[in-house]
């Protein structure tokens, strides 16, 4: 486990992250596995897409 | 509502909501699986276990009692949530905290979502026990 997540690049522990946390609320507020499985879709995919929007707006910060 | 759900609503009782909350905090997942609600708490326990021993491996720091800047104490609590996993974190984490990389700092973070996630499935499993939600 420690070479595993020792080595996990910045893209990889955020996916990890957005995964995790998208499937426990989808058990936490929806019933029924398709209700459940839309939900950590849709989470996750806003997760990355605003992870990476906020990357790209500091990126001319960090020249 | 339908009478199958109104029936199991109200079936929970304070005793029964208070052991679920603490037996989900001590070990995420635990408390709805003593309620019976096995995919809830095998999901519980993957999700919030699976983070909070990556927080830990990747070498995350640990807040510790009595801080006295606001955010660690904040963050001190954020991590209490973690339960069986805040006690058995210098066990996990051999190594010790590295939060001068990247890394360690993601570690930190993760730790301690963990924690605020097992809160809220503490509450729901208190809520379960009470009978107030199915």
């Amino acid at each position: 486990m420690t070479s595993l997540f020792g080595s996990l690049t910045h893209f990889q522990a955020l996916t990890f992250f957005a995964l995790v946390v998208s499937i426990t609320f989808a058990f936490l507020s929806k019933r029924g596995t398709s209700e459940r499985v839309k939900y950590v879709l849709l989470a996750l995919l806003a997760f990355l897409l605003v992870a990476i929007g906020i990357g790209w707006l500091m990126y001319p910060f960090s020249q | 509502m339908d009478e199958a759900i109104q029936k199991q609503v109200g079936a929970g009782n304070l005793a029964t909501g208070i052991f679920a909350a603490i037996a989900g905090w001590i070990v995420p997942g635990l408390g709805h699986l003593l309620l019976r609600r096995w995919g809830k708490a095998a999901a519980y326990f993957l999700c919030i276990s699976g983070l909070a021993c990556a927080g830990l491996v990747m070498r995350g720091g640990v807040f510790a009692a009595g801080a006295q800047d606001l955010f660690d104490r904040l963050g001190f609590f954020a991590d209490l949530g973690t339960g069986g996993f805040y006690l058995l974190a210098h066990w996990i984490q051999t190594a010790g905290p590295d939060v001068a990389h990247a890394t360690g700092d993601y570690g930190t973070r993760m730790f301690a979502t963990a924690g605020m996630l097992n809160l809220l499935t503490v509450l729901e499993a208190y809520e379960i026990g009470r009978g107030r939600r199915t």
